[in-house]
Formats: structure tokens, C-alpha cells, sequence
């Protein structure tokens, strides 16, 4: 059974089509990558799995592991293995991380009948996973995201993958505003998750990114489509080309 | 004097004479009296208080009232000082006694008060107290309704230090009336730390006025809870007496079903060089209704005053309503004073980020709650007690859907 599939998705926002057909299938293991020019319904696609309200499917259907994903809402869709990590994350005043990835991680376990982790076990789970992606662990007793840099928040969000060990985790544009060095970080983060039983999904506008997360496949996405797959050359191609062909193609 | 300046009330001479006591002869405000008008004391007026007794059978402290780690407990039942409650050893710095109330002028419920508390229950603090004094005031009706008057007397001489907490509590019955009043006087130099819990049965009144008065370089801190009841307010009235004094005054509410709750500070600045603080926020659900009423005064000596005031509610639902009244009344030309009020409902980006990370909609809206409230709550600078005022808040978010 595939990990992730999409199949014909159609999806509106305010009335307006975004997505006209999506068709993809992930199977353990794999990186897909999505590129395409700004404003073509990359960030709706992740919206759409993640199960952000305002979004409507008018037609198709979206699979992981064999279950309904759109039958399901959101928190659900993330308790069954779906993880965004956020384009922009916002800012929570006056939680903690460290309580919110508490909440999150026991959510998760109750989900999978598993007990509650006791407060000490959490602690020593946080300081390995931050240790490893060079954040200091005192991050965690600030307020999620509040005053974080770019690269903080985005490595933030690698923090929460990690401790959180999605089937499915779909990078939205991770590398938005993330200079060369915590580019990397992020990337060896998201690297250090790869495994047989996972999958990505990288949205990225640029192929920048593709040079640290090295893709299996890549997909271009022009108008609510996607117009053309290949292997990991094609992002090489469409870095010397430009998208300039598939906006006209529809235009 | 017109009919809605004053209401008639159940605390005549009747009342006076089931006590053996002179009769107050005051009356509890109507609701064209500026000071009340978003508090009508109109279903207090209407029941039939009668004085709580003495000698209640109360053998046990009710489960909400938290253990605070290390302190020494004073017990009030019904007003009245509770030995066989209460801690003997208070520790080193406390002394208590009761006194009798001298009957003075002050608001209408402080003389209600003075007329009927049979006496105050009085700490006084020298040096450094060594154990945290946590008073719990406990209302106890009987067969009818009943009304209490606690009465608290907290004097903290020059350079002494305390940390208070105080519980008002009831136990489930009958409706009751509790009218307590806190005198609190920080002398120079000394800090005084009180943080107030109110945590009513559902069925309750609490009418609450505190008097504080705070001399030069002296330190004031204080964290005031709401948690229900049927109408509560927590009216406190402080008076920066000396030069170079600080005070932070904080508080929050979390309201459901039919609760009202009020809060009434007034900011005194009587002198030059003093900082004032005010962080107060609410949350609001169901059909309750918050009401914050806020008046800094600066007077015309009062330069190089500092006197901040902030109000944020949040609502949880369509129905509630807030009250919001912040008054600035300034006397002198060079003074910082700001204040600030917003209401608003939780985020849905921030329900979104939480449960796109498997938290369930009650829980995020719990966490978003909590976080929001925390910026008052985190003012409480010991840290036991910061703990045991958040999880109050915490325990109140997951019940108040059955409440």
C-alpha cells in the first residue's frame, strides 16, 4: 500500500479553484519534491492534507495508509502521521514550547495506546533532539515562537518533526528566509528523519533547498496542476530555465 | 435620596439584633451609583441573609483550597479566627492576635463590614517573615442564607517582609454573602507579597475591599484570582503614602455559566517618585460577565509619577459580556502614565498551528487560554505560588464545561 495518495484533488478557497486535479502517490521511504512558480497552489496543497479549515475539497481524495484523510479533522490528521511544518509559524504568547510539545507528544501517544511520558523522560528526549539540531535547550521555556529569528522558528519546527516522528511530513517552503547556515541545519535535520517507513513532501520555490534534501522525485506545479515529473535533474533544469515556460503554457 | 442611589437590604435591624449589635446604618449602593452601575447588588438585596454562626461544625478545609508549600495557615470559618484550624507556629517575624474592629468611615460594604465582623483577625509582621501566611476564609451556611464578614489586618513594619496567599472558599449549600475587608498597611521600606484567591461556590457572593496603604520605598505586590461565584467583586484601593514606593497590583478572571465578577482598582498617588503596575486579564465564557473598573489618581504633587494599567479580555464564546472602565485622573504635569484595554477571541491560526501538531480543539483552546492569562499570572514572582495560581486556572479550564 502506498504511503500518501492523492488522487484527482480539487480543492477551492473563498469560491475561487485553487487546485484542479492533483494526482501523487509517496511510498515509504521517498522524497518528493514540488516546485513551481509563486501563487500556483503549492502552500494550498499542504493546507489541504493538513486539514487547515477554510480550504473546501470540492472533488477527490486523499489517502494515508489506506484511510480516509479528508473524513478526518486536522488534530486527527496529525495524531494518524501528517505533519506540516509551517511556512510561517506564529507566535503563541504565554505558552511554553516546552509544554506545548508535551501536549503534542502525548496526544500522540495516547493515540497509539502508548502511556504518557513522565516529566523527566520528556526532558531528556528534549535536550538530546535540540543538541542535535544546535538549538540551545533553554529555547524551550520561551513562548512558542515568540521573538524567535527566522532560522529559529524553522528549526523549531524540525524540533517538533523529530520529536513528533510523522509517516508523513510535508515541508512548506521550509527554506523561506533561512541564510545558508541554518539552512543546512534545518536540512540535516529533516536528513537525519529520513527513513524506510517515512515520507516527504518539500515545497520549495527554489532549488536551493534540493541541494541539502536530496529528492527522489520532482514535480512542477503551475496553475493547480502538475505539469511535469522527473527525477532530481529536473530541478537542476528548471534552476538554469526559470519557470518562465509553464506560466506562459496556461497563460 | 432616590430609590436607585440606595436598595433596601436584609442587614437592618433585624440582622443587628441576632448579633446583639448596633445596626448599620448605611445601605448598599443602587445601580445609578457610578461605582456600581456595571455590578447591580439588586439579587444580593433581595435575600434574606441572616449573620452565620459562630460555632459551625466544620471539620475539614474544602479540596480547593491549594497546600502551599511551607506555609503556616490561619483559618477563618464564617469570619471568625479558627484555632483548632489553624497553625500554631506561624514561625519567626509573624505575630497574630484579634483585635476589635473600630467602626470608620469608608465605603458602604467596609462599614457594612465594620458593624458586623465580630473582630479582626490581625498579622503583624516584623523582619523577615519565615513562612509563607496563607489565611483561608471559608463561608459556611446553615439552614438559610448567610452572610460573613471577615475581617483581616496585615501590618508589615519598616523593612519587614511577608509573602501572603489567601483562599475564599465556601462550602456548597445554602446561598452566602461574603463581605470581607483587608486592611494592609506595607511601612517603610518593607515589601509585603499577597496573593488572593477567590474561588466561590457557584451559589456565592463576594463583595471584597482592599485598603492598602503603602509607605516610602516600600514594595507592594499583588496577584487577585476570580474563578466564579455568582457575583464577585474584588474592589482594591491603594494609597501610595511615601516617596519611591512601588506597586504591582495584577489579577485574572475565568468566568462560565452565570458568573459575574468585578474588578475595582483604584491607583492613589499621593506623593512624588512612585511606580505603579496594573496587569489584569479575563477570560469569559457562557453567559458570565467581567467587569474591570480602573482609576489612577496622580496628585498635584504627585511629579515623576509611573503608573501603567493594562486590561485584556478574551472571549470563549458569543455570549459573555465585558465591562471595561479605565480612568485616569492626573493632577501633576510630569508623570508617565499609560493604560490600555482590549477584548478578543482566540486566534484561529493559533488553534490551527496547535492542532496541526495532534492537539485536540479543547485542549489547544486550553493551552491558548492558559498562555493568554499567563502574562498576568507570571507577574507572581514566588514561584510555589505561581505554580498553585496556574494550576487553579488549569483545573477551572477543564471543568467548566461541566459547570
Amino acid at each position: 500500500m502506498s504511503l500518501l495518495e492523492i488522487k484527482n484533488l480539487h480543492a477551492s478557497v473563498a469560491g475561487k479553484e485553487i487546485l484542479k486535479g492533483i494526482t501523487l502517490t509517496l511510498e515509504p521511504g521517498e522524497v518528493h519534491a514540488i516546485m513551481g512558480p509563486n501563487g500556483t497552489g503549492k502552500s494550498t496543497l499542504s493546507n489541504v492534507i493538513a486539514g487547515r479549515e477554510g480550504y473546501e475539497v470540492t472533488k477527490g481524495e486523499v489517502y494515508l495508509d489506506g484511510k480516509d484523510v479528508l473524513a478526518m479533522e486536522a488534530d486527527e490528521r496529525a495524531r494518524a502521521g501528517i505533519f506540516l511544518a509551517f511556512q510561517y509559524p506564529v507566535e503563541i504568547p504565554g505558552v511554553t514550547t516546552s509544554a506545548f510539545l508535551k501536549t503534542a507528544l502525548n496526544a500522540k501517544r495516547r493515540h497509539e495506546g502508548k502511556p504518557e511520558i513522565d516529566a523527566m523522560e520528556f526532558l531528556k528526549l528534549v535536550k538530546a533532539k535540540t543538541e542535535k539540531l544546535g538549538m540551545p535547550y533553554d529555547m524551550i521555556k520561551r513562548a512558542l515562537n515568540v521573538g524567535f529569528s527566522g532560522g529559529e522558528k524553522k528549526r523549531a519546527e524540525v524540533l517538533q518533526m523529530t520529536m513528533l516522528e510523522p509517516r508523513v511530513a510535508i515541508l512548506d517552503e521550509t527554506d523561506s528566509g533561512l541564510d545558508i547556515d541554518a539552512l543546512r541545519v534545518v536540512s540535516e535535520g529533516v536528513n537525519s528523519l529520513r527513513a524506510p517507513e517515512r515520507a516527504f513532501l518539500v515545497i520549495t520555490h527554489y532549488q536551493r533547498l534540493l541541494d541539502y534534501i536530496v529528492p527522489d522525485h520532482v514535480h512542477v506545479m503551475a496553475h493547480g496542476r502538475i505539469v511535469e515529473s522527473g527525477g532530481k535533474d529536473l530541478a537542476l533544469r528548471l534552476e538554469a530555465e526559470g519557470y518562465a515556460k509553464y506560466i506562459n503554457a496556461a497563460a | 435620596m432616590t430609590k436607585s442611589l440606595i436598595l433596601d437590604h436584609p442587614f437592618g435591624a433585624s440582622y443587628a439584633k441576632q448579633l446583639g449589635v448596633a445596626p448599620w446604618s448605611g445601605n448598599l449602593p443602587g445601580p445609578k451609583v457610578e461605582d456600581w452601575r456595571f455590578t447591580p447588588l439588586r439579587p444580593l438585596a433581595k435575600i434574606p441573609f441572616a449573620p452565620a454562626a459562630a460555632d459551625v461544625d466544620v471539620d475539614a478545609i474544602p479540596r480547593n483550597v491549594p497546600t502551599v508549600p511551607g506555609a503556616a495557615r490561619i483559618v477563618l470559618v464564617n469570619g471568625l479566627y479558627r484555632k483548632d484550624l489553624s497553625d500554631k507556629a506561624l514561625g519567626k517575624g509573624i505575630a497574630l492576635s484579634q483585635v476589635r474592629v473600630q467602626a470608620k468611615q469608608g465605603s458602604s460594604l467596609v462599614a457594612l463590614n465594620a458593624a458586623y465582623a465580630p473582630e479582626s483577625v490581625a498579622v503583624h509582621v516584623s523582619g523577615a517573615a519565615a513562612k509563607i501566611i496563607h489565611i483561608v476564609s471559608i463561608g459556611a451556611a446553615g439552614a438559610q442564607p448567610t452572610a460573613l464578614h471577615p475581617r483581616i489586618t496585615i501590618t508589615a513594619e519598616t523593612g519587614a517582609s511577608v509573602t501572603l496567599v489567601e483562599s475564599h472558599v465556601g462550602l456548597p449549600g445554602q446561598a452566602y454573602f461574603s463581605n470581607p475587608v483587608a486592611s494592609i498597611s506595607v511601612g517603610e521600606g518593607a515589601s509585603v507579597r499577597r496573593y488572593v484567591s477567590v474561588d466561590e461556590d457557584s451559589e456565592a457572593f463576594h463583595l471584597a475591599t482592599s485598603l492598602v496603604t503603602v509607605a516610602a520605598g516600600g514594595t507592594f505586590e499583588a496577584f487577585h484570582l476570580g474563578l466564579g461565584g455568582a457575583l464577585t467583586r474584588q474592589e482594591i484601593r491603594v494609597v501610595l503614602t511615601g516617596e519611591n514606593a512601588t506597586v504591582k497590583l495584577n489579577g485574572a478572571y475565568a468566568l462560565g455559566g452565570q458568573s459575574h465578577h468585578d474588578f475595582t482598582t483604584v491607583m492613589d498617588h499621593a506623593v512624588p517618585n512612585c511606580v505603579s503596575s496594573q496587569v489584569f486579564k479575563g477570560v469569559v465564557d457562557g453567559q458570565s460577565r467581567g467587569v474591570y473598573q480602573g482609576r489612577i489618581h496622580v496628585a498635584r504633587d504627585a511629579q515623576k509619577t509611573d503608573a501603567r494599567q493594562l486590561h485584556k479580555a478574551l472571549f470563549l464564546s458569543r455570549g459573555p459580556q465585558i465591562d471595561c472602565k479605565p480612568e485616569l485622573e492626573i493632577y501633576a504635569d510630569d508623570v508617565q502614565c499609560a493604560h490600555g484595554a482590549t477584548t478578543g477571541e482566540i486566534d484561529p491560526d493559533h488553534m490551527f498551528y496547535l492542532e496541526a501538531r495532534g492537539i485536540d480543539p479543547d485542549t489547544a483552546r486550553a493551552l491558548l487560554v492558559e498562555g493568554f492569562l499567563a502574562d498576568a499570572v507570571n507577574e507572581i514572582s514566588v514561584e510555589p505560588v505561581r505554580d498553585l495560581f496556574g494550576n487553579a486556572i488549569g483545573t477551572w479550564l477543564k471543568t467548566r464545561g461541566a459547570a
